[in-house]
Order: structure tokens, then C-alpha cells, then sequence
């Protein structure tokens, strides 16, 4: 899997050896991925509430759904914005995405998934930015008002633009996507309704096209003939189904092992939004579900077949509970179909990324090896490469506060008094050390841990925090460049 | 900062057996000033048995610390502890200059910290280091590079 420790750290390699475009939608999907996949849980959680406590859920019980709304309104798109934060920003950077996603998530009525996953990584990036411009301008002992009034300011700002600036991107969504439906369902041919339906669900706004627009509709047709067709448009949990299935065979990882889970929860349970994430993490797989979703539909018109009301939520169980005599086997038909289809599409997409990402990282480590070898090159030339890229010197202890503080110290002094700048130097924890440093030092004691926490960095040890011979000597390759 | 700090908690001693005994001596001034909690002192040499001696900053000075956890330190603080013979601390690295640390959070003390390395930088300022032997001595030392 191509981890964004890995892009953000071979960036400088990146930059120099242009990559294909192909490397970077990589590097932004296993972006995508790491951002969602550390909170599954979050989703099974919630999931599972849902399917059981809602009032049509199976053991209905007011005071427990009120967690329900709140949990998907406030805990998963902060959670989403939070992991992007970080893994942009470090910890400030996720308390910076957090405060932005509070915003949007107040400035609107649905669920702010997407918006989450733009406002977390952009928070980061915002107060990355800040930091690095007011690096080593800080006088000493003034760190810690800066850095938290720094935080406070720009997010009190993002908090404000995020939610005035949601308000309208909402409302035109929703009547972009209102208005497509009714023209789509003007031409009479309803399978394309997918091209729609999909995307709108995993952004959430499934609740908007379903008890909006397609219940209604519904409910006029089963007045006349007792089923209509509109009821089943969004709600075939057959889609999804399939799209699991893929992923619990052809999936990677974490996807692979949680996907069973989330099978039971949506396809049983009826909670859709258990799927959402998986394609917000493989953008690409919407694809199979707007296939499955145009199949079902197509089967259901093909059978005449509708249900009753409204599934809600949208599980087997509701739905052939709702299945009135003589449409059981257009039903069962549809949803099955919509799950064949989804699952074939989305495992070739999913298999053809698996190449593409064993090839990348091919590709990474031959980049890698040829880094290795310039660099034993220089050493026996000590010449100095005119690009190296370094500008993120992190000096990391077991605590993060006494002996790397006094390296980290002692090392901008050094610099300032050899006039080199834009370095920005700063002491962690080990396993803080945010993931776009370019060059980490440890006392040698600690170098197993730190190899351990950042395996794919340079790695400088040391013996004396003051003046080690391996600091002057990368105070020399800085000064070189 | 660092000889406001320091005020008080600079001790000397002819030597002590153990690097332990050094790291517990050392930290007495801290301890009676209700800085860190007796945890804290254990903290600190625990983490030299499983990190190593990487508190050994330069050679003959140590910086012992240990990470803030359940509130072993009160207020960040400092102390110092000269020995007129050296410790053998692991990996045989002789120290006779302790500078003890308690950090409340990580960056409260940064101040601390850069005079220290003020102190330590310079070469002539770390010698007469080595030769003071009295509180006030250092701490006009001290005056001058902060």
C-alpha cells in the first residue's frame, strides 16, 4: 500500500526524478485510504447502534438512538477530519482539521463526510504553513504562546469560512442533484437514475434523494397499483453487498479483515452508510456501484416488480418484508443481480490496483536504491549534490523534552552562527516526529526505536547533544549545498 | 532563566558510589522544592536501564530526565550536582556534572534549555565549568552567557 508517509517522505526523491501521473493519483488514493481506514471502527460502532435501536431497527429503543444522530453528525466526519489533519500537520495539524470540520459540520443538515476529509488535510496544511514560516523567528520561551494563539487564531478563522462557505455548496447539491433526478425520471429510463443515486448516497445525501424525492414518487404509484418501483431506486442493498464482497476478497489489509463485519451491518442491518467509506477510500470503485445499482433497476422493470413503502432502512429483511405476492422473484432477482454486477466490477478494479501498487512499489524502492547509491557516491566523492532537499531536521528522545530539546537548541545556534537558513529544527518524541521530516536524529542508544518508528528516513545518530562529529558533519552538507 | 533556576538547588559532593546514587543526590534540591514527586527520581534512572545512557549529553555531563507521566513533575525545574570524581555511568561514561532536569510539558522549559546550551556551547565557558566550586561562581558564569 502506498502509505502518505511514504509519498510525503519521498517527496524530495519524487520531485527530482519527475513521477508519472499515475504515481501521484496513487499517492493521493492510498491517501484517501489511510485517512479512512483507521476509522472503520467508528462506523462498525455507530453501525451497530443504529441497526439496533433506531425505531425500525430490531430491538427499537428511544433513549439509545439518540446517540445515533449526533454520532454520525459530529463523531465520524471529526474523527475523518482529524486523521487527515494529522497526517498532513502532525498533532497540530488534527487539532487545526478538527476546528475547521466543526464548521461545516454545523453549517449543514447532513453529514459532512466529504467535506471532512477536504477541511482535515487543508487545516493541516494551514498551520504546516505557519509554522514554517515562523520558524526560528520565535524568541526563546515564547514557543508555547505562539504555537497555541497560532492555532487559535487561524482556527477561529477556518471555523468561520468553513461555515458560511458550506451553506450554499449544500444547497446547491441538493438542488443539482433534485433536479437531475426529475429529468432523468422524465425520460422514462430509470436504470440511469444510478448515475446519480450513487454518488449522492456515499455524500450522504441518500436520506435527501430517498425520503426526498423517491418516496414521494413512490408513494403515489403504490396508492394507484399497491407497489411502485421508486421505493427500490436508492434502497437495493444489493450494490453494496457486492462492493463488500469485493473487498473481502480482493481488498488489502485492514479493508480486507473489516469488510465481513460491515457486510452483516448493511446488508442485514440495512445501515448503508457501512459502505460509504470504502468507496470514499477507493474513489474509483463508484464505478461498480453505479453498475449494480442501473442492473437492479433494470431487473426490477423488467419483472414489474415494487415494494410496498419505503425500506427503512434499506436491508434484505425490510425489503422483502415490504414485497408484496407475485414480485418476490423480481425482488430477490434485482438485488442479487445488483450484487453480481458490483462485486465483478469492483474486484477487477480493485485487483488492477493491486498491480499497480505492487509495481509502485517496485518503482519506489529502485528510486530508493538509486538515492542510496548518489549517496554513498557523494561520500566517497565528497562532492555536494546541488538539490538535495533538506529543510526538516527533527531531534527525537525518548520524551521529547530534555535531551532532544538541548540537541535541537544547540543545532539552530550552530546554523545561525554559519548564516543557513530556512531550516526548520525541532525536538519529538520518537514517535511524534511528524512524517515529512527529512532527517531524524537520535542519540545512537535510541536508534533501534526510531528506525523502528520511521523506517524509510535518514536516520543521524549521535553521542554528544553539543558538538558530535556526525552534527558538524551535516552541518557541512548543509552549508555545501 | 537558567541561574534563577539553578538559585538554591546547586549542590557539590566529593563523589558517590553508584550513578544512581548521583541521579538520586542530584535531584534531592528538586524533591525538597516540591518540583517532582520521589516517582519522578525513579523514572529517571528507569529510563537510563532501558534507553541507555543517552542522557549523558557530552562527555562528563549528564542531563537525567524523565518524561512528565501521572504527574510525577509539579513545576518545570533544574538542578545541578558537581562531583569532584567522576561516575561511571553505562557503557563506562564518566560524568561529574549532573544537570537534572523535571520538564512540566514539552516546551514550558525551552528557555532553560537554550541557556543550557549557551553553556555548553562554547568551549572556555564549559572549562570554567569545570573548575567553579561554588554556587555563586557558576552562577556568575551562568550571567554571562544568558
Amino acid at each position: 500500500m502506498a502509505s502518505p508517509a511514504k509519498a510525503t517522505t519521498d517527496s524530495n526523491v519524487v520531485d527530482m526524478n519527475r513521477p508519472s501521473a499515475r504515481a501521484r493519483v496513487q499517492a493521493f488514493g492510498g491517501f484517501l485510504t489511510n485517512m479512512v481506514l483507521p476509522n472503520i471502527g467508528a462506523f462498525i460502532a455507530w453501525g451497530l447502534l443504529t441497526a439496533l435501536f433506531i425505531p425500525t431497527g430490531w430491538i427499537p429503543n428511544e433513549q439509545l438512538a439518540q446517540i445515533v444522530g449526533p454520532a454520525i453528525k459530529f463523531l465520524l466526519p471529526l474523527l475523518l477530519a482529524i486523521t487527515g489533519g494529522r497526517m498532513v500537520g502532525g498533532q497540530r495539524g488534527a487539532v487545526m482539521g478538527a476546528i475547521g470540520a466543526i464548521g461545516l459540520i454545523v453549517g449543514s443538515d447532513i453529514p459532512m463526510f466529504l467535506g471532512a476529509m477536504v477541511i482535515g488535510p487543508l487545516g493541516g496544511l494551514i498551520i504546516k504553513k505557519f509554522d514554517r514560516a515562523v520558524e526560528n523567528r520565535i524568541p526563546a520561551g515564547f514557543e508555547m504562546i505562539v504555537n497555541n494563539f497560532s492555532l487559535g487564531i487561524l482556527g477561529f478563522l477556518l471555523m468561520i469560512v468553513s461555515f458560511l462557505f458550506i451553506g450554499p455548496v449544500i444547497e446547491s447539491a441538493n438542488n443539482f442533484v433534485t433536479s437531475a433526478i426529475e429529468a432523468l425520471v422524465a425520460t422514462g429510463l430509470l436504470p440511469l437514475l444510478s448515475l446519480i443515486n450513487e454518488p449522492a448516497k456515499v455524500l450522504f445525501l441518500n436520506n435527501v434523494i430517498d425520503q426526498g424525492i423517491y418516496y414521494p414518487l413512490g408513494m403515489q404509484a403504490a396508492a394507484e397499483t399497491g407497489k411502485s418501483i421508486y421505493f427500490t431506486v436508492a434502497s437495493n442493498p444489493g450494490p453494496g453487498l457486492g462492493l463488500l464482497l469485493a473487498f473481502t476478497f480482493f481488498g488489502k489489509k485492514t479493508a480486507r479483515r473489516t469488510a465481513p463485519g460491515a457486510i452483516i451491518i448493511h446488508f442485514f442491518g440495512g445501515i448503508h452508510e457501512l459502505y460509504f467509506p470504502y468507496v470514499l477510500m477507493k474513489p474509483l470503485t463508484i464505478i461498480g456501484m453505479i453498475a449494480g445499482g442501473a442492473t437492479g433497476i433494470a431487473v426490477f422493470s423488467m419483472f414489474d416488480a415494487g415494494l410496498v413503502a419505503g425500506p427503512s432502512p434499506g436491508s434484505i429483511f425490510a425489503y422483502l418484508g415490504l414485497t408484496p405476492k407475485g414480485s418476490f422473484i423480481g425482488i430477490i432477482a434485482g438485488v442479487l443481480a445488483a450484487a453480481a454486477v458490483t462485486f465483478l466490477i469492483t474486484s477487477l478494479i480493485l485487483k488492477m490496483e493491486k498491480n499497480k501498487d505492487e509495481e509502485e512499489d517496485e518503482l519506489s524502492d529502485s528510486i530508493e536504491k538509486s538515492k542510496a547509491m548518489k549517496q554513498q557516491g557523494k561520500q566517497v566523492a565528497g562532492s555536494s549534490k546541488k538539490e538535495e532537499k533538506i529543510d526538516k531536521i527533527s531531534f527525537a528522545c525518548d520524551a521529547g523534552a530534555g535531551s532532544s530539546a538541548l540537541g535541537a537548541t544547540t543545532f539552530r545556534k550552530k546554523l545561525q552562527k554559519r548564516g543557513i537558513e530556512g531550516m526548520e529544527v525541532k525536538h519529538y518524541r520518537i514517535e511524534d516526529a511528524p512524517q515529512d521530516s527529512n532527517i531524524i536524529v537520535v542519540h545512537k542508544d535510541l536508534y533501534d526505536r526510531a528506525k523502528h518508528a520511521h523506517q524509510d528516513k535518514e536516520i543521524i545518530t549521535i553521542e554528544n547533544y553539543i558538538s558530535d562529529p556526525n552534527l558538524e558533519e551535516l552541518l557541512d552538507r548543509l552549508e555545501e549545498r | 532563566m537558567l541561574s534563577q533556576q539553578l538559585k538554591g538547588n546547586i549542590q557539590f559532593l566529593n563523589s558517590v558510589s553508584t550513578w544512581e546514587e548521583a541521579i538520586k543526590e542530584s535531584a534531592t534540591p528538586l524533591l525538597d522544592g516540591g518540583s517532582i514527586t520521589p516517582k519522578y527520581v525513579e523514572d529517571m534512572i528507569q529510563n537510563v536501564h532501558e534507553n541507555g545512557p543517552y542522557i549523558v549529553i557530552v562527555p562528563g555531563i549528564a542531563m537525567p530526565h524523565a518524561k512528565n507521566e501521572d504527574g510525577v513533575v509539579k513545576k518545570t525545574g533544574i538542578s545541578l550536582l558537581k562531583l569532584e570524581e567522576a561516575v561511571p555511568f553505562p557503557e563506562n561514561k564518566k560524568v561529574n556534572l549532573l544537570f537534572t532536569l523535571a520538564a512540566e510539558d514539552t516546551s514550558g522549559h525551552l528557555d532553560l534549555i537554550s541557556d543550557l546550551s549557551s553553556l555548553l556551547i562554547e568551549d572556555d565557558v564549559r572549562e570554567k565549568l569545570e573548575q567553579s566550586n561554588s554556587e555563586e561562581e557558576i552562577l556568575d558564569l551562568l550571567q554571562t552567557v544568558e
